[in-house]
């Protein structure tokens, strides 16, 4: 039983180690070298012509403000909503989790665009019907901004917060909160000196992975950024990339190896922060069932205030989208646009047999993937919360690897890699580079989850003789469902709209959806762009629904078990 | 003359047909020709050429900014999938200088003018061209730039959209391109690159994204491109007449040194360079072909006369990147 243990840890870092460094690797390569290949003779030329920019400071202050600020607007609303719907009495649960999911399944270019027609100071909708409303010289509301930048990729990261806080709510001991009520205090004294200091390993991991990720984001500063002028890390590597037609990945990687160090020290600090995860073990033994809050009078206004948000932020967006799959070019709604108003976008995403063979091929990456993904998740979360060495450490960090640079120069990391491999052009590549990639979005929500089971439960179970497997599959894993279910939906979502390493390495006959999506935005037709984007909506909505419908079905036969 | 002329482009046909049999017999063997690309909607054209000849054209689409490093990265690997290849001329030279392209003259190229083949190996067939394009609803013609200095006019402030002139290659060709072939002085060429800048135009990533905020009124006029007006038709698109040339990047064509198909490839080639070929281009796409006498279905582009710039070296586009960073960033 305990070789099994042992054995684990090192075989996990092989096979995760394989996965992520590999590309890194070849990127590592690519910045040492000369000449725009990942081999090359040795030079330092692209690490001192990079970080000897002047304009580096100012970018870097940009991508500090950026990506804090995406942290705090994402974990923020997220634990707001999931503490309203996991442990309140508010009305229409389940429409709550659909539209704190539903920014996963938007491709970023389209939400990014469709605040754009919402708030850009020339004529944005809102802002027109402000200016008329209040008879305002000036708009209001100026999208191409920081501000704007975050606001929007807050939004756009909110599910990561989300299904990480989540489960972690879900997951709480009801005596801690009993035995602060019995001392006499408030429930929103009980809130916020028992609830939230206990959940602060979930709402680190968010925190950290949401600014993991939006430093790896290019979608909003390249479309809200850059008409602002306003440049982060992202767009700067990408000013390296498409400056010249030798685009040279090599220098775009060594400016890419900062933001990889900034996430290892994030990992490292939330490893740091924290270490003695006894102190948050919420599910010991007896007694397990989170108490749900009688919200009373404030029931009602609470949840139109969450109503109100969740329509601005995620349902006007959703139909601007619809609005212009409708119309023929990008108009401002008016009696012309609506009378000139056709489905012919979306006739011709049907028609088109590329566009159908991708959403084949996505459905069935986004579905396989995620599944082979979340097993591997659940065994790493497993020896990162209880086994806790020096390699489960090495291993957490490796785990982030491809994940934390930024996305177009982690793209052609895995395509120096692929091609050394049979692997090359095949739907297999790009299995194998999204698992590589996003396994943090399974490990995360399972972390948190782990770390809320007491290993007396573990230890009752092994004394009884169970070994480690059975172990796993009768206690631990009965308990995670809630994390499994938040991984794979975070990993089939996010699988389904992969652009990315899609981009890279995708070929005829492996098209998924998100490349058919950027082809139609680099040839500026966003009509059929947010037609085939509403489809991947619909489809993720529907894989979402069925896996949080297996999910809930699952926690209740364990129930009557 | 004229009798003479078609008597000549018969003969011409005629022989190129026989020449093409036993091509076309060779190519059928080897079944298929892939081609690597970066260019809207050319299905039509692909699936023509596999009924025409039953060879199977397939086509991967592959961005501007990744096209070498894929390209090269396959070919170093021993495993470039591609027989035939197409992209801006300045990367068709990069990748012949590191040996990716094989030679060869297309008889279907014959009536091509003849600067678009320097060499044996990179047959141009296009030009990338750029345009002032304004919305018509908002924009009467007559207000519209009579020449690109009218850019300048205060008028256009803040209603101006461009790709990022500080990163966007083919935009800093194009500027490159306006001092070399269109200002009388390099003095002139500043003055309206400043004027510009003082416009503060709003910056996109790429071409791509330049038309929609023209369509939408959110911008009144974009340095964009002309094929625009048919992809995005019934979008209250026209392109100002300046009496200035129009300028642009020349598109190459060329087969690969390691086609696993290279009788497929000469096909392709041979077929892509075709009069029925670059009508489609020009009609479903606006692309502004060489073949003579082809023209995309914009009125008045006809008449007007398309430049192609000279190739920047990319320290030079870098070199300008900079420059113009400075000028477009001064408050």
């Amino acid at each position: 039983m305990f070789s099994t243990r042992t054995a684990l840890t090192p075989s996990l870092i092989v096979i995760v180690g394989f996965l992520t460094v590999c590309p890194v690797v070849m990127l590592v390569l690519g910045s040492f070298s000369e000449g725009i290949g990942a081999f090359g003779k040795f030079t330092l030329e692209k690490y001192i012509q990079s970080y000897t920019d002047p304009a580096f400071a100012g970018i870097i202050v940009n991508t500090v403000i950026f990506t804090i600020g995406s942290g705090f607007v994402a974990t923020l609303l997220a634990l707001f909503l999931a503490y309203l719907n996991t442990r309140t009495n508010i009305p229409f649960k389940f429409l709550f989790r659909i539209i704190s999911i539903i920014p996963m399944m938007i491709p970023h270019i389209l939400f990014s665009v469709s605040w754009v027609l919402l708030l850009n100071p020339s004529n944005g909708m809102i802002n027109l019907l402000l200016k008329q409303i209040f008879n305002l010289e000036n708009s209001p509301f100026n999208i191409y901004t920081l501000g704007g930048m975050i606001l929007v990729e807050g939004l756009l990261d909110l599910p990561i917060a989300y299904l990480i806080l989540a489960p972690a709510m879900a997951a709480f001991d009801v005596s801690l909160e009993e035995s602060s009520k019995v001392s006499g205090a408030s429930n929103l004294r009980t809130l916020t000196r028992v609830t939230l200091p206990v959940l602060r390993p979930a709402i680190l991991a968010s925190f950290i992975l949401v600014i993991v990720r939006s430093l790896a984001s290019f979608a909003v500063p390249s479309i809200i950024g850059m008409p602002g002028r306003i440049y982060v890390l992202a767009t700067h590597i990408y000013r390296i990339i498409a400056t010249g037609f030798a685009a040279d990945y090599g220098m775009a990687a060594a400016v890419g190896m900062s933001a990889l160090a900034a996430s290892i020290a994030l990992i490292y600090l939330y490893r740091y922060l924290t270490s003695e995860s006894e102190k948050y073990v919420t599910i010991s033994s007896r007694g397990y069932r989170p108490s749900l809050i009688e919200l009373k009078k404030a029931k009602y206004p609470l949840f139109a205030i969450v109503g109100l948000l969740s329509f601005v932020l995620i349902v006007l967006p959703v139909l601007v989208l619809f609005y212009t799959s409708l119309v023929p070019y990008s108009m401002v709604p008016d009696a012309r646009a609506f009378s000139m108003m056709n489905w012919k976008h979306w006739l011709d995403v049907l028609k088109d047999p590329i566009s159908l063979l991708s959403l084949k091929n996505s459905v069935f990456l986004g579905i396989v993937g995620a599944t082979l993904g979340v097993i591997l998740s659940i065994f790493v979360s497993y020896v990162i919360v209880k086994v806790r060495t020096r390699a489960a450490g090495l291993l957490e960090s490796i785990s982030f690897l491809s994940f934390s640079f930024p996305g177009i120069v982690i793209g052609v990391g895995f395509m120096w890699f692929f091609v050394r491999t049979p692997l090359y052009a095949t739907i297999w590549s790009l299995l194998i580079g999204y698992i590589a990639t996003y396994l943090p979005y399974g490990i995360r929500p399972l972390t948190s989850a782990f770390i809320q089971i007491h290993s007396h439960l573990e230890e009752s179970s092994r004394v009884c003789g169970g070994g480690t497997l059975y172990t796993l599959r009768r206690i631990v894993i009965p308990l995670l469902i809630p994390g499994v279910v938040s991984g794979w939906i975070l990993m089939a979502t996010m699988f389904v709209r992969e652009l990315t390493l899609s981009v890279v390495l995708s070929r005829p006959g492996t098209e998924v959806l998100a490349v058919q999506i950027l082809r139609f935005a680099e040839d500026g037709l966003w009509g059929k762009l947010s037609a085939l984007g509403i489809m991947m909506i619909c489809i993720s909505t529907i894989i979402v629904v069925i896996a949080s419908l297996i999910g809930m079905k699952m926690t209740r036969v364990q129930e009557t078990d | 003359m004229k009798k003479l002329a078609i008597l000549l482009f018969v003969v011409l046909m005629a022989t190129s047909a026989y020449a093409d049999q036993a091509l076309v017999e060779k190519a059928k063997g080897e079944g298929k020709a892939a081609f690597y690309a970066n260019i809207t909607a050319i299905e039509p054209i692909m699936e023509a050429f596999t009924n025409e000849y039953g060879v199977k054209g397939e086509y991967t689409r592959i961005s501007t900014s990744k096209f070498l490093a894929t390209v090269l990265t396959e070919f170093q690997a021993g495993k470039l999938l591609a027989d035939v290849l197409q992209s801006p001329l300045p990367i068709m030279e990069l990748l012949k200088e590191k040996g990716v392209l094989a030679s060869y003259r297309s008889p279907a190229a014959a009536s091509y003018p003849a600067w678009t083949r320097k060499d044996d190996k990179i047959q141009i067939f296009g030009i990338e061209y750029v345009a002032l394009i304004y919305n018509k609803e908002l924009v009467k013609a007559k207000d519209a730039p009579k020449r690109y200095e009218d850019l300048t006019n205060p008028k256009w402030k803040g209603k101006i959209v461009m790709a990022n002139p500080s990163a966007h290659a083919t935009t800093i060709s194009w500027l490159i391109g306006l001092k070399e072939n269109v200002f009388p002085s390099e003095k002139a060429w500043m003055d309206f690159v400043k004027g510009l800048a003082a416009n503060k135009p709003m910056f996109v990533r790429s071409f791509g994204p330049t038309p929609a905020p023209v369509e939408s009124g959110e911008k009144l006029i974009a340095i964009s491109m002309p094929k625009y007006i048919i992809t995005k038709a019934p979008a209250p698109l026209d392109w100002a007449r300046v009496e200035q040339p129009l300028l642009g990047t020349p598109r190459g064509i060329a087969i690969t040194a390691s086609a696993s198909h290279p009788n497929a490839a000469k096909l392709f080639v041979d077929y892509w360079l075709s009069k029925d070929a670059m009508q489609m281009l020009a009609d479903k796409v606006g692309e502004y072909v060489l073949h003579p006498g082809v023209y995309p279905p914009i009125d008045g582009i006809d008449k007007a006369k398309v430049l192609p710039i000279r190739e920047l070296s990319d320290d030079e586009i870098r070199y300008w990147g900079s420059e113009f960073k400075k000028i477009f960033d001064a408050p």
